[in-house]
This record gives structure tokens, C-alpha cells and sequence, in this order.
């Protein structure tokens, strides 16, 4: 369902990055780091009515193979998730979905006493439901 | 292809045909205005119009449903001339009523009757006709609209008057045309809704009813709404791609199989068409590719974006457009060339990218926003037709690969004739003249497949702006990621110095960002290139950065860690002599060590001078151990931050406020109102704006390049340490030269001529500091209350500070005279009972002495007592000579004498006696052996004292007496030894040493012993004195031994209470002793009070009588001194008893 879904930081530093082509996962990571940028483009847009803004940024940029969709939390943290542009079935409100279900993921996941904000996410349950949710049987 | 509106005529041909182009040509030279229904805005509409004769025709199918709106007549015309209400009755009515009858059965009401008046000027000069065929025809047809009956004079015969009437004419048919196409359009819409309903049944054809809404736009475009033609063509776009992405495999749509055909050609977009229908008759007659039908939907939408002058628009929906399409043609599965979509998309790509650059400015961001993914895969898809063709770096074409080359250029196709239509644009930018026309991206890309050569030179054109296109719209990281494409083909071109650059700027991005798998890929790519380029500096470092790479393989680190090993030992020759950031020898540490903390360790104080050690915990993320020749770690004095100092100027701030430089300055706020009464409270902070108070760390990037060397003058250092994977404990060791607080800098770790410096010590405010510090050496002499003639307990305490103490460091203590001093004793030690080793001089070891170290050393301290009578401080000093100081120091102490002695002269006649009192002061002591001596011959001195073997203690206000007589020879007259020295010496010892006798010498002078007078008193009655009885005093003074005071007087000296002196003055009188020895003087005295009274006393004074020289006109009185007068009835008692008589 989808390629990858990244987490990443407030400083623009990855916390969390999963592929389901291991094969290609080099190239999905130069694809969402460069997705960053069209982020911070649509987040300075957005910068006069911060009370209005929608986390949900929409299509940040597509490829032949790749659609990349980003949304962003109040507190900067960014989810890249970047899906099969052949896949048709995936329509906007599908990717709202995985964007809903990822943002309750990782605050559960923060909600951890155990973990420091910031640091790489390495928890075996966000990881394990993540994959669900790439897989697309969240 | 001519999109006209088209009138139909009909009744007089001939007539109609004279004023046909006069009206045609009438229509587009105004605007109308246009009112539109379902409450659109109104608009100001041009229009053409073409004109046909009237058919049934066209009617026919309109009345069917199959009409479309581009041929439907819009407007229906009766012409007539008919002038003559007759002829008209007779003919023309029923012509009118037949040909709208028949437009009334076809449910047409869009008509219009034109009567053209030839008017006869003589007919019409007298009469006014009654009615006018004009009339007659409003009454018979216009009932309700009588708008549509209208007579105009033929404008062939009266040229002047007719403009009137001609102009309202044109102006009435492009109004009704408007009501025509207002009414049309809707019941068009209408006409494609249900047509769109039947999409799924099985006759229905895509492309009629392609045709059916492309004329529905077509007329919008026509009535210059643009945007609702885009609309149309939009909805046949999502259309269209529904059905090849959902009913793609339903065997229904039988009409798919015509875009089913091998894509043979694959012509890319062209904008800038001269004939913009051609391929809309190719749809209709030939059929196209799916290619091409897709290319003329974008070009249209293109097109009538372009007239929005939305060019950013259509930037953003090329790529969708290429995405999609290329996903139809995977759905239907069309054949077609390797190679042939890669063509057709960079071709359309660079055909929407000529026309941005044309038609934007630089500073509309926007457009490029979407201008830079489309370079970008412009770039791309060269790379594969390159990769295809065998025009890469390195790569010669083979002969099938020049086979596929041919194939694919003939695809590509010629580009169209091209219309300069964008030169009208007004958006259009002004061009150098010397700017070459740029060839057409066909001609660009078949060129670029021609050779290597201009394959490269595209390319690195191509990339370059998709590179400054990213920068230009600040998309950095995405400007990175082209560089690495960049990077890459310029090592495969083999000028990897070249492709440094742009791996460099990624790798700064991507570490910057902590992307550490990708910038550990990135570190791969420029190990690559700097061992290509033979710069060994630069590969020893990245080597060494690769094998701290903690993302990559074990394998791929341990081999760079040979690597690095190998080229570091042949570093040496090569450092280059000029270092700058790139050729630098230092490196980064924090990418190879991370520093886990830094903690001090020495537990006490740091002295200037002493050794500081440091433990350092380092990470080494190397995959093996690994020897630093050095590790060295800075400090610099500590700075306290600017805010500290803007703090210490405000007076206000408590002094322990400006230690803590972390602490804001916050301070209260309150504002009153009018009355007094508290307005509001509020905390107030302020700070100073040059500094920010409270920052984000995290928004603040991480600095890439190398750091700057810190200060590395005061350092702790370790030498030839090994390092091993993981946690290492090193232990730095340094000497603490200078004073101050101070803190720790920067790590520095030297490998062969590499260094390895830090940039940030690991601690999240500021990096530890201690201090080193000195502390003045001191040396005091603490003591109680001294006694003087004892030995009395003292302390000197030593404050050693951060003095270090030589071994055989001493202090000398020097003592006033008359003082000594020693160490204190154990009283076991042998000497303790003896004062013999009581120096004047003392020198007291400090063994051992620490710095620091405080040692109280115990003294004892002796000074004489000197016989002095009275009680009174001895003030003495001690001199100390302290080894940290060339000063002497001066301690003055003050003694209390133990006991005091004091002496009384006693006499009785002649008789002399002398009293010895010695009183006890603070201390115990025993006396023993008291003597006095008098060396003068002939004075004796008689000890009247018991013989007594035991001491005599002595305490605080206890006093004891000794008692001598003293015979002077009476030859030995007084003003012969005015003097008699008497010495009284008198051994004492404390209480706790009983043991130890010291003498207490006391000289007494005696002068004016000899009784000169002696004086008796008697009183007479003798026996029996009776109470205010006057009585009889007889004083009788005797002189004893000569002497030379001649006038005497003499003073009764009595209670007022108990004697009363009878007779005035008679208490006092001067005698003269002149000649004689004696004389009496009889006194009249009273007692006024019963009992034992006390004789008078009597004083006898010299008296020196006044007036006998001018110096002294007052008479004198001296009184003696004790010793010369003895009055031999002192203390004597007079009984005195009440008087008889009862006058009480």
C-alpha cells in the first residue's frame, strides 16, 4: 500500500523510516529527505493563521513511480509517507487515513516515560504497527 | 476551422444577400453585453456570426438530439421589404406565418422579423400613413415579443438616415444572439448530461461524445470564457482517464480499442501550433495514438491557460499529465518502443520549460516552483535514453544501440511549424537580440542522441538548471539530491574533482540534518573520488569518517579502516602547506569520538602549581582499536556570559544574583491607580536585546566544517593512548600553572599528522569548570589572659594556604626582652620542671607541612616579674619569621602581673616599722622565703614575722603581710640617708608546680622616716566627761629631733556630731616652735553625744606664714608625711556619760 513512511524530527532529523522494498530504500530516503523541502515551502505558507492550519499537507511532489504525501504535527514533527503512483485504489482520503492512524501511532509512542523527545524512535510496537499500516491492514 | 455563430435567412434572398456583409462585418466591431443565467456574472462579449440560408436541415436534428452547438443556427431572420399593407396581407404574412410555424414545431423561438424600409420621401412628405406594415406585422406576430420585429431603412439607398437605424438593428441581433446561446448552452449542457449518463451502454463512442463537450468549450472559448472551456476539457481529461484506469479490461467499451494503436510515432506537445485543429480532425477522421490525443488535450488546456495567462498552471499540470498518461499506456498495454515514452516526456517537459522561460520573470517563484521537478526529470529521462543508447560516460554506442537511436528520432518526429503566436503575449519577456533561437526540444533531443559528446553537454546543461532552479526556489535538499546525479556522472566522466563539490555540499545537508545513512552512502561516493583524485589528505579522513560509520556493513568499515591506517602512515609528506577547510588536517571529531563526559578529578582544591587530572570517557566509534599519539583537552578562563556584566550595572541586583549567570533579571512591576490602590502586578523581564534569553537549541544547525583550534596553551594531555571500540577511560594529567576559574574548550586527538578537534563539548548548558586557585600562607599566635611570672600555655597556628612547604621548613619566633618562650612540654619530659630551656629565641620546625594544613603547635611562654608596686600591663612582642614571607611579623602580647607587693611605713614613737603587703591577683600561687635586705650601714632591718616552714597560698583578693622594724642608727640622721632602699624578695611557685621557687623581687624606697613631732592630746576632766560639758583639751607637740619647721599648725578634727569646738576658730591655730621643744594649747571642747567617742583628732601641718615677701602674700600649709609626726594618743576613747541635770 505504501513504500514508506518516515518520521522525522523537528530538526528535520529522521526518527523513524520504514520501506517495504529494502531494495530501494536508499533511493525512498533521498526522495523523503528532498520531500523536506517542499514541507518547510507549505509550512512558511501556512505561517500566517497557525490556529487554522491543517496538519495535512497533501501531495508534496510526485515521481513516475512515487507519490509523496506529507503532514506535519503542531509540535514540527513531520510524516512522509510515499505511496505506489500505480496504485489507484489510494486516493486522497486513504492517505488521510494512514496520516490519521500514524499521528495516533507516534503519540502513543512519545507517550512513553521511557522515551526522550528527539531521539530515534526505535520502539518495537510503533515499528510492528507500522509496518500494519504500510501493508495496509491497519 | 471556422467557429462562427450562425444566422439563417430566409424570405426575400436577393435583399438580405445586399445587406449580409454589411452586417456580418457590423457585429464584432462592439461589445455586448451579456446576461447570463443562473446568476453568472455579466460580460461584455464579442461576436462573429456567419450566415446561411435557412434548412430544415440542422433543425431536423436538432429536434433528434444529435445537434451540436457549433453548427446549430443561433438565430433565425425573416427579411422583408414589403412596404405596402396590402401586398404584405396578400403574401408576406403567410410566408412569415408558415416559416415560423415550422420553427415553432421544432421548438425554435430564436427569430427575428426585419422589415427594410424603402421609404419614399414624396409619398411620405404630406401623410403620415395610418399604419405601417411594421405595425402589422407587430400586431400579427410580435404579441409578446415585439423586440423581435424590427424595421431598419436600407442602409443601400439612404446612406445617412440609416445609421440609426442600422446600429440598433446589429445591436438587437447580437443581443438575441446572446438570449439564443443562453438558452442553447443550457439545453446543450442538458443534451451532454444524458449523453454522459449513457456512458456505459454498449454503442456509446468515447469520441462523439468528446466531440459533443469539445464544442461546448470551443463555444466558450469563442464567448472568451476560457475558463469554462478549461472546465469542459478537464472533465474529459478525468473522463478519459477513468475509463482506461477503472473499465480498462471491460470488453464494453469497444471504442477503447481505437486508442488501442502501437504508438509508432510519439511526437511530444507542441504549444505553439499554427493550426490548433488539425489534430482534432485527425481524431475525427483517421483516429490518433493515445499519445496524441492525449497531447492535443493538454495542448488545449495549454493553450487556454495560456489565454488565462496562467503559464505557473501549466508547469504544475505537466507532470501530473505525463504521470498519468504513461500509466494509461501500461493500463491498455499498448506496444511501443524502449525508449519512446522517455522521448516523448522529455520532449513535452522541455517544451513547457521553453515556454516558462519565455514567459516568467525570475522573481516568480511559483512558476518555478514547478519548473524544477520538471528539469530535474528532463534530466532523467535523458539519463536513460543516454543509459538506452550507450551515451554515457564511458560508453560507445553499439550498432544496435545506433539502431535503437534512429528508431527512436524518427519517433520523436519533426516539431510542427510553429506559430510565434507568444509574441503577442504581453507576459512575454524581452530578449536580447543576440539570444540564439533555441532549437525545439525534438531537434535538442535528437541531437543529444546523435553524439556522446552532445549527450553530455546536455545533460550537464540540464542538471546544472535543474540544480540553480532548486536553489532559486530554496529547495536545497532537493538541489543536493541532482547534485548527486551530478556527482556521480562526473566521476563516471572521470573528473571526480569536479563531482567533490557537490558531494561535499550533500554531505554537509545530510549531516547537518542527522541523515547518517545517507550521508554515510555520500562519505562512500567521496572516498571514491578523492582516491581518483590521488588526494591522500582528504581520503585518509574520509576513510577514517566511513569506518566510524556505525549504519554501514562491518565489512565495508573494517576495510576503510585499513585503509585508513595504510594512507595515514604515508600522510606525513603530503600535508599540504597552506590548510584550508577543504586540505585541512583536522577533522571532526565528534564523527569519530563522541564525548561522553568530562569530569575532574582531583577530590581537593587545585593549587596553582599542582597537578590537574582529568577523566575524560570517550566513545570510539571505530571498528578497532586505534592508537591517538595524543589526546589533549583545553581550558580557557571562564567567561561569564554578557548578561553578567549588563546584570552588574544595575545596583539593585544582590551580589550573590550576579555569580549565577544562568539567572534572568526579573523584577516586579506594579502600577497604581490615580488613588493609590494597586492597578495591576506583573513580573517583568528585561533583557538585553543584543542576546536572546531563551534560544532553541534544536533550531540551530549543527556546524559542518572543521572547527577552529581553541586556544590550546593550558592543557591536560595523555600521550600514546590506545583506544578500543565502545567506552574508553582516559585519565588527562596537566599542570595547574595559573589562578583563576576555568573551563573546558575543546578536545584535540592527534593521529600521525592528523587532528581530530571538537566542536561542541557535550554538555547542555556550558562545559564543566574548576578552579584553580592560591590561598595566602598564615601564621598567628592565639593566648588567654597572660600572667607574668608563670609559665603560661600559648598557641601558634599555622594556616598553611597553597604555599608548598619545603621540607625543613621553620618559623622563628623572637621575644621581647624579659620574655621567653619554648615549645610546650610533656610534664613526663625530663626538662619540664626546670625554666632553663626558655629561649629568647625560638625556631619551631614545620615538619611535614601540607599545603592547606592548619597545625596549632603548642608554646609556652615565661616572663620576669619586675617588682613593681603597682598592678599594670607588661606589654611585650613576639617576632615571627615565616618561610612564605620576608616580612617579620609582630605580635604584640600584653601580661597581667601575678601579685602585686606594696609597702607601708608604721611608727610608734620612735619606733619605725614597715608593713609588707602582698596581695594576689589572678593566679594561685604559693609564697615562701620572704626577706627583705637593706644594704645601707646602719639600718637594720628585723624580721617580726612567725618562722613558718610552710607556703603561704595566695589567690585573687587575698593579701598577705610581712612585718620588719627598722633601726637607723641614731648618728645616721635622716638628712644623712634621706633614702633607705629595702629590697622584699619572695620565692613563689604556682600550685601545679610546686616544685619550681622563682623569686619575686619588690624594691621599696623609704624617705622621710624620722619622727620630727609628736603630739599628745588629753582631755581634763580626766575621769568623768559629761554630755555637753565643756571640757578641757590640752594638745602638747614636742619636737623629737631637730628639724627646720619652725611655724606649725595645728587643726581639730572632729565629728560635728560628737564634739563641738568652744570658742571661735579655736579649732585651728599656728604655734611656733622657734626655741622651744614643747608646747601645750588648751581647747574648750564638748561632747555632744554619750558613749565611747573618739578623742579629736589632731592634724599637724608646716605652715609657711604669707606676707613676708611680695612672691607669696598667702600663708602656705603643707602637710607631713606620715613618718614625722606621731600622734600618741590617736584612737583613744573618751567615755562620756548623760549629764545629771534633767534638762534633757
Amino acid at each position: 500500500m505504501a513504500f514508506c513512511i518516515a518520521v522525522i524530527g523537528k530538526d528535520n532529523a529522521p526518527l523513524y523510516l520504514a520501506t517495504s522494498d529494502l531494495e530501494r530504500e536508499l533511493d525512498l530516503q533521498y526522495h523523503v529527505h528532498a520531500a523536506l523541502d517542499v514541507v518547510e515551502e507549505k509550512c512558511l505558507v501556512g505561517k500566517g493563521a497557525p490556529e487554522s492550519k491543517e496538519l495535512y499537507l497533501g501531495l508534496l511532489f510526485s515521481t513516475e513511480n512515487h507519490k509523496i504525501y506529507g503532514f506535519v504535527t503542531n509540535s514540527r514533527v513531520k510524516f512522509i509517507v510515499v505511496i505506489d503512483s500505480s496504485n489507484i485504489a489510494l486516493r486522497e482520503n486513504e492517505v488521510r487515513a494512514i496520516f490519521r492512524n500514524l499521528h495516533m501511532l507516534y503519540t502513543d509512542a512519545v507517550c512513553n516515560p521511557f522515551y526522550i523527545p528527539g531521539e530515534q524512535l526505535s520502539s518495537k510496537k510503533f515499528d510492528r504497527a507500522v509496518q500494519k499500516l504500510m501493508s495496509g491492514n491497519a | 476551422m471556422q467557429i462562427k455563430p450562425i444566422i439563417t435567412y430566409s424570405g426575400s434572398f436577393p435583399l438580405f444577400r445586399s445587406l449580409e456583409s454589411q452586417i456580418l462585418n457590423a457585429i464584432p466591431l462592439d461589445t455586448c453585453e451579456w446576461r447570463r443565467t443562473f446568476q453568472r456574472p455579466t460580460k461584455h462579449v464579442r461576436l462573429e456570426a456567419q450566415t446561411q440560408q435557412f434548412s430544415v436541415e440542422p433543425l431536423e436534428r436538432y429536434k433528434r438530439g444529435e445537434w451540436s452547438i457549433l453548427e446549430h443556427p443561433i438565430l433565425h431572420i425573416f427579411v422583408t421589404e414589403c412596404n405596402d399593407i396590402d401586398t404584405y396581407k396578400a403574401t408576406i404574412r403567410e410566408e412569415i406565418d408558415a416559416w415560423l410555424k415550422l420553427l415553432t414545431s421544432y421548438g425554435i423561438s430564436d427569430w427575428m422579423i426585419l422589415l427594410v424600409e424603402t421609404l419614399d420621401m414624396r409619398k411620405t412628405k404630406n401623410l403620415l400613413p395610418r399604419t405601417t406594415v411594421l405595425d402589422k406585422i407587430r400586431l400579427d406576430f410580435g404579441s409578446k415579443n415585439d423586440d423581435r420585429c424590427i424595421s431598419v431603412l436600407n442602409p443601400a439607398k439612404f446612406e445617412q438616415k440609416s445609421t440609426e437605424s442600422f446600429r440598433c438593428l446589429v445591436h438587437r441581433i447580437r443581443f438575441l444572439m446572446l438570449t439564443s446561446f443562453n438558452r442553447n448552452i443550457a439545453k446543450y449542457e442538458e443534451l451532454i448530461r444524458s449523453k454522459r449518463e449513457k456512458r456505459n451502454h454498449d454503442d456509446w463512442d468515447f469520441r462523439q461524445y468528446f466531440f459533443m463537450q469539445e464544442d461546448l468549450a470551443l463555444i466558450f472559448e469563442k464567448l472568451e470564457l476560457p475558463t469554462e472551456a478549461l472546465i469542459q476539457y478537464d472533465e474529459l481529461d478525468a473522463m478519459f482517464s477513468q475509463f482506461i484506469t477503472h473499465t480498462g479490461f471491460n470488453e464494453k467499451q469497444q471504442w477503447l480499442a481505437y486508442f488501442k494503436r502501437p504508438l509508432s510515432a510519439f511526437h511530444g506537445i507542441c504549444l505553439s501550433r499554427v493550426d490548433k485543429f488539425e489534430m482534432r480532425q485527425k481524431i475525427r477522421n483517421e483516429g490518433v495514438s493515445l499519445l496524441e490525443f492525449r497531447n492535443y488535450l493538454f495542448e488545449r488546456q495549454a493553450y487556454l491557460l495560456l489565454t488565462c495567462n496562467e503559464i505557473p498552471e501549466i508547469a504544475k499540470r505537466l507532470l501530473g499529465f505525463l504521470f498519468s498518461t504513461l500509466r494509461e499506456v501500461e493500463f491498455i498495454k499498448l506496444d511501443c518502443q524502449e525508449g519512446a515514452l522517455c522521448c516523448w516526456e522529455f520532449v513535452c517537459a522541455l517544451e513547457v520549460l521553453q515556454l516558462c522561460e519565455q514567459a516568467m520573470e525570475p522573481n516568480e517563484v511559483t512558476c518555478f516552483q514547478h519548473c524544477a521537478p520538471i528539469w530535474n526529470l528532463a534530466k532523467d529521462k535523458l539519463y536513460e535514453l543516454g543509459k538506452l543508447c550507450g551515451l554515457l560516460p564511458g560508453c560507445t554506442p553499439s550498432s544496435e544501440q545506433l539502431h535503437i537511436v534512429v528508431q527512436l528520432s524518427s519517433g520523436i518526429g519533426d516539431a510542427p511549424p510553429q506559430q510565434q503566436f507568444l509574441q503577442a503575449m504581453p507576459q512575454l519577456r524581452d530578449r536580447s537580440p543576440n539570444r540564439k533561437p533555441k532549437l525545439s526540444a525534438a531537434q535538442q533531443l535528437k541531437e543529444a542522441l546523435g553524439s556522446n559528446q552532445t549527450f553530455q553537454k546536455l545533460y550537464l546543461e540540464l542538471a546544472e538548471l535543474a540544480i540553480s532552479t532548486y536553489k532559486h526556489v530554496t529547495r536545497l535538499r532537493s538541489a543536493r539530491l541532482v547534485g548527486l546525479d551530478l556527482g556521480k556522472f562526473y566521476c563516471a566522466l572521470n573528473e571526480p574533482h569536479k563531482a567533490v563539490g557537490f558531494f561535499t555540499d550533500l554531505l554537509r545537508e545530510l549531516k547537518a540534518e542527522n541523515w547518517h545513512m545517507l550521508s554515510s552512502q555520500t562519505l562512500l561516493e567521496l572516498a571514491n573520488c578523492y582516491r581518483k583524485m590521488g588526494d591522500s589528505l582528504a581520503y585518509t579522513k574520509t576513510c577514517s569518517s566511513i569506518s566510524c560509520c556505525a549504519e554501514l556493513e562491518t565489512l565495508v568499515r573494517t576495510f576503510y579502516f585499513d585503509e585508513f591506517l595504510k594512507s595515514l602512515k604515508t600522510l606525513k609528506t603530503t600535508l599540504s602547506a597552506q590548510p584550508s577547510v577543504e586540505n585541512a588536517n583536522y577533522c571532526v571529531l565528534e564523527d569519530h569520538f563522541r564525548i561522553v563526559d568530562i569530569a575532574v578529578q582531583n577530590t581537593k582544591i587545585i593549587i596553582q602549581d599542582d597537578h590537574l587530572l582529568v577523566q575524560l570517557k570517550v566513545e570510539s566509534l571505530y571498528p578497532r582499536e586505534i592508537v591517538a599519539e595524543c589526546i589533549k583537552l583545553c581550558y580557557e578562563l571562564h567567561v561569564t556570559p554578557e548578561m553578567d556584566t549588563a546584570l552588574q550595572d544595575v545596583s539593585l541586583v544582590p551580589a550573590q544574583h550576579r555569580e549565577c549567570s544562568s539567572r534572568l533579571k526579573v523584577s516586579l512591576q506594579l502600577f497604581h491607580k490615580q488613588d493609590n490602590t494597586l492597578n495591576c502586578a506583573s513580573v517583568v523581564c528585561d533583557t538585553p536585546k543584543t542576546k536572546q534569553p531563551v534560544r532553541r537549541t534544536s533550531s540551530t544547525k549543527r556546524k559542518l566544517s572543521p572547527s577552529v583550534q581553541a586556544d590550546f596553551t593550558n592543557i591536560v594531555q595523555v600521550e600514546n593512548m590506545a583506544l578500543q571500540p565502545g567506552i574508553n577511560l582516559v585519565e588527562l594529567k596537566g599542570k595547574a600553572t595559573r589562578v583563576g576559574r576555568w573551563q573546558f574548550k575543546q578536545v584535540c586527538l592527534t593521529m600521525s599528522s592528523l587532528e581530530f578537534l571538537s566542536e561542541h563539548l557535550p554538555f547542555n548548558v556550558q562545559p564543566p569548570s574548576f578552579e584553580i586557585c592560591t590561598k595566602p600562607a598564615s601564621a598567628s599566635l592565639e593566648f588567654k589572659t597572660l600572667i607574668a611570672g608563670i609559665v603560661q600555655p600559648i598557641n601558634l597556628h599555622v594556616a598553611g594556604g597553597s604555599f608548598i612547604f619545603p621540607a625543613d621548613a621553620k618559623i622563628t619566633l623572637r621575644c621581647s626582652k624579659n620574655l621567653r618562650i619554648r615549645q610546650a612540654l610533656e610534664p613526663s619530659a625530663p626538662d619540664s620542671n626546670t625554666d632553663a630551656n626558655f629561649e629568647n629565641v625560638l625556631q619551631v620546625p614545620l615538619l611535614q607541612f601540607k599545603s592547606f594544613e592548619e597545625r596549632r603547635i603548642p608554646l609556652e611562654v615565661l616572663t620576669d616579674m619586675p617588682g613593681r608596686k603597682m598592678a599594670k600591663h607588661h606589654e611585650h612582642h613576639v617576632t615571627l619569621s615565616c618561610p612564605w614571607s620576608r616580612n617579620d611579623l609582630q605580635i604584640p602580647i600584653e601580661f597581667q602581673p601575678a601579685m602585686e607587693a606594696t609597702c607601708r611605713l608604721h611608727t610608734c614613737g620612735t619606733q619605725k616599722f614597715l608593713q609588707v603587703i602582698m596581695k594576689g591577683l589572678d593566679a594561685r600561687l604559693l609564697l615562701q622565703h620572704a626577706k627583705v635586705k637593706c644594704d645601707v650601714p646602719g639600718v637594720r632591718l628585723l624580721d617580726l614575722n612567725p618562722e613558718s616552714q610552710d607556703p603561704i597560698e595566695i589567690y585573687k583578693s587575698l593579701t598577705v603581710t610581712y612585718l620588719y622594724e627598722i633601726q637607723v642608727e641614731p648618728l645616721k640622721a635622716e638628712h644623712e640617708l634621706p633614702i633607705v632602699k629595702v629590697h622584699f624578695v619572695v620565692k613563689y611557685a604556682t600550685l601545679s608546680e610546686p616544685h619550681i621557687w622563682r623569686n619575686y623581687g619588690c624594691a621599696f624606697d623609704l624617705v622621710e622616716y624620722s619622727t620630727l613631732f609628736k603630739l599628745q592630746a588629753q582631755l581634763e576632766p580626766n575621769e568623768l566627761c559629761r554630755l555637753r560639758t565643756v571640757c578641757n583639751l590640752n594638745l602638747k607637740i614636742t619636737k623629737i629631733n631637730e628639724n627646720p619647721y619652725v611655724d606649725l599648725m595645728y587643726e581639730v578634727l572632729n565629728d560635728q556630731n560628737l564634739w563641738a569646738v568652744c570658742g571661735r576658730s579655736a579649732d585651728m591655730g599656728v604655734v611656733s616652735m622657734k626655741d622651744v621643744d614643747c608646747h601645750s594649747i588648751s581647747l574648750d571642747v564638748m561632747p555632744l553625744s554619750t558613749g565611747f567617742l573618739p578623742m579629736p583628732s589632731i592634724r599637724l601641718s608646716k605652715y609657711t606664714a604669707g606676707g613676708k615677701n611680695k612672691a607669696d602674700a598667702h600663708s602656705r600649709v603643707h602637710p607631713f608625711p606620715p613618718g614625722q609626726v606621731y600622734n600618741s594618743t590617736k584612737s583613744m576613747q573618751i567615755h562620756v556619760i548623760a549629764s545629771v541635770s534633767g534638762d534633757q
